[in-house]
Parts: C-alpha cells; structure tokens; sequence
C-alpha cells in the first residue's frame, strides 16, 4: 500500500529535518505519530521525515503560561497535572477523548493541528485558550495565533514549515471563572459530532468580563463563535442570557452535512453542548443561576 | 525497491529487520511470523494489531515500521513465560472471555499495559482501558471481568511474595 514511499528520515535537529523536506525534490511529509498519515495514504508522499529525535515532546512553563512540544502525543497531555489543572483541564479532557487508547499513544499535538480536521478535539480548547502557534523554516521562526493558522478542511497556513511549539497563555487573571470542554460523538473516543469549549470569567455583580466559545465540526474549520461572545460580553450571567448565546451559536455556526450527521443536527446540538459548557462555566465561577 | 534495516528487541529478542521505508509495523510482523498481531480494519479503529512499543499498547496498522527502530516490541507470543500463562491470559481462560479469539490478544496487550499502571482498577477504568479493543462476538463482559480477575489475582501473588 505504501511502495511509493522511498525513503524514512529520522533526523536529530530541526535544520536537518528541514533540509531533508527542502532537499529532496518534493513529495517529502514530516511524520509525527503517523496514525492520520498511515491511514490517508496519499500517494504523492515520497518520503517520510519522522521528527520524534527532535526534542519536540515536552510540556514546560514558558513566561505566564505553557509552551507544549509539537510531537507531545496525546496521552502525555491527557495525564499531564500541569495540563490537567489548566483551564480546568479542557486541553487534556480534548486529548483524552481523541480516539483510542492506542491512538492516543501514538497520535501527538501538532499531528492533529497540522492534520487540521475541522473536528480536530484539541483545536477547540485551544482556540478558546487563544493559543499561539511557532512554526520554522529555512526563512527562520514565526508565531502566530491559533485562530489564523487553519484555512479550510485540512488545510492551514504552515506552508512548509515545520510546527514546532504551542504556547498556551495564562487563562485571564480574576477568582471567579470557569472553563469547559464538551464533545458529542457516538462513543468518547469517536470523532466530534460536534465539540465545543467555553472560558468565562464574571465581576463582583455577575457580569462577563470576558467570555471564549469555540466549537469543532461545525464549520470548515475549528472557529471562535464570535457573535456569541459579544453577545455576553457585560451581561449580567443570567439562564436567558446564557439561552441568547447558545441560540447565537446555532446560528453563526456553518455545519455540512456528512454521514455521521445532519447539517441541522449539528447547529441545534451546538447551541446544546455551548449552553451546558456556559452553565459549568457559571458553576465554577459561582454564579447562581 | 529501497530497503531500509531497522533495529527492534521483540519479546525479549533483538533482531534486525529489512523492509522498505513504507512498510507498516503490522505487515512486518506478520510476514516475521507474529501472527497473534491480528489484521483487522486497518485504520486504527478495531485495536485487533494491538502491540506493546516500550511498554504502551499501539495499533500496529497506522504505524510505519521504521517508527520501531531502535524499540522494544511486545506481541502475544512473549507474553507466557515458558509454558506459564500470563496471570491476564490465565484469567481469559479461566471466565471464558474468549469467543472466536480474534480480538483477544489485543485486548491482552492493552490490559498487559494498562495493569502495569493501574494495578488496582475499577471497572469503568478497564472498560476505558480496553475501549480501543473491538469484539464482533460482542463479549466485553467476560473480558472485563477477567481483567478485573487477574488484577486481583497479580496483586495476591504480591502480598504472598
């Protein structure tokens, strides 16, 4: 199945395994836990340049938040403690919920980033936690937000280059906030019907003041529910308030419909899991509603 | 056709393999004779190519060979020590967990990997721990309970020791 395949790198640094891409005549992909790659079997890949002796996997503290090796797989993150306690964990309840345990294994970050499936489950948190993404090239480094990097289904803007780090920032300053991550699919670890993150931090009198919603599998791409966001932004935390928003979703979220749901599924499921994501928020910020 | 050697310790051997650079783990070890590695959906999804790659449980059909270079592999054929059946395998027997058996050295290897960590689980924790393992005969009682058995049974043999 795979006799096109020529040649397999497994280079020691970055500048290599750059050259290698930049040096062999097209058709080289960058191999990180292989279990997208393995499957899609596209015959225009040539050679593979596995990046696991890059020193990409690591999880370590970087300025007020954390910077996450591309080739970090899926299970690190899941049982990570700094992982888990940031944000109320929704990065590592997205890891968890991302395929099997024997994906999970396998399957890293920047694998599923780079892959850029709109159901991509840790896309979603990330967005929400307005992660930066650092990718490298023979031109050098360049960081840049999460929410710019994806362009369409399984397509982003690297380019070439190579995804080296994700930053996450420290979650907004202020004791009274909440986070939650939700996925609706037919088991756990299927792929999203639907997934959805929330962050929202309230005043002294329950006003937002600051609300994330991200949500997967209902656009060409992992998106930020903008009008949704501006729609709470000042508003006393409220259960009507909090049905405004999810209906906002649903109507700024752009499903397809495929075989495993309808268009029509998805939009009204999306307003459900934004909705029950909002009132975990309000819980953890303990606001009564 | 290129071919690439690669380096792996596999049930407690070192070999050296040749295969070509596009290779899946999967069709090595089952033209080395692995044949307990089941092929199955091929697509990551039904677990029934489970192996160990230093000490965690994989699908063996969405991994290239070459990725084991320089690893340690484990398949069901070194699980026994001799002629002494793992205490999971003992376990299998023992509650009848297996029907037409071709999920079950899978299911094993993700066990075997799982108990090393968790050597005292409850049961949701075994069935998360096996969700990556398919049964068709859909017999996933007996499985867990068997695991759940020979937790039990590893963790007497501790205290006795």
């Amino acid at each position: 199945m795979f006799d096109h395949i020529q040649a397999f790198h497994r280079p020691r640094n970055i500048q290599e395994a750059l050259r290698l891409i930049q040096d062999g005549g097209g058709g080289g992909r960058f191999l990180a836990g292989g279990t997208d790659l393995a499957v899609q079997a596209d015959r225009s890949v040539r050679f593979l340049v596995d990046l696991s002796k890059l020193g990409l996997n690591y999880i370590r503290p970087s300025g007020s938040g954390w910077a996450i090796g591309a080739t970090t797989t899926m299970a690190e993150l899941e049982k990570s403690p700094a992982i888990r306690a940031l944000a109320n964990g929704i990065l590592a309840k997205a890891a968890a919920s991302c395929g099997t345990v024997q994906n999970r294994n396998m399957a890293t970050l920047g694998g599923n980033l780079v892959n850029a499936s709109p159901a991509a489950d840790t896309a979603t948190p990330l967005l929400a936690l307005d992660a930066v993404v650092t990718f490298t090239d023979a031109q050098g480094q360049r960081t840049t937000a999460l929410a710019g990097f994806f362009s369409g289904p399984h397509r982003t803007a690297a380019g070439g280059a190579l995804l080296v780090e994700v930053e996450v920032p420290e979650p907004p300053a202020g004791a009274r906030a909440g986070w939650s991550f939700r996925k609706l699919g037919r088991t756990q670890s299927d792929i999203s019907l639907v997934n959805a993150a929330a962050g929202l931090g309230v005043g002294p009198d329950n006003c937002v003041q600051w609300v994330r919603i991200a949500l997967g599998a209902v656009a060409p791409t992992p998106m930020r529910a903008a009008n949704a966001e501006k729609l709470l932004a000042g508003r006393k935390l409220e259960p009507g308030v909090i049905d405004e928003a999810a209906a906002e979703v649903a109507r700024e979220v752009r499903p397809i419909s495929d075989i495993r749901a309808s268009a029509d599924y998805r939009r009204q499921m999306s307003g459900v899991l934004v909705k029950r994501a909002l009132q975990e928020c309000a819980r953890q910020a303990e606001c009564a509603l | 056709m290129n071919t690439i050697e690669i380096g792996v310790k596999i049930n407690g051997d070192s070999k050296r393999w040749t295969i070509a650079p596009g290779d899946l783990l999967l069709d090595v070890l089952r033209r080395e004779g692995y044949y307990g590695v089941k092929r199955g959906c091929e697509s990551g999804e039904c677990g029934a190519c489970t192996v160990l790659l230093d000490g965690k449980a994989i699908n063996s059909c969405v991994m290239f060979a070459a990725q084991a270079d320089g690893c340690e592999l484990l398949t069901i054929e070194g699980l026994a020590q001799g002629d002494t059946l793992d205490p999971i395998q003992e376990a299998f027997l023992e509650r009848g967990a297996v029907q037409c058996g071709y999920c079950t050295p899978g299911m094993i290897l993700s066990a075997k990997a799982f108990l090393a960590h968790q050597p005292n689980p409850t049961e949701d924790e075994v069935r998360d721990a096996l969700a990556g393992n398919l049964c068709r005969c859909t017999g996933y009682l007996k499985p867990v309970e068997a695991v759940l058995a020979a937790a039990e049974a590893c963790r007497r043999s501790a205290r006795e020791r």
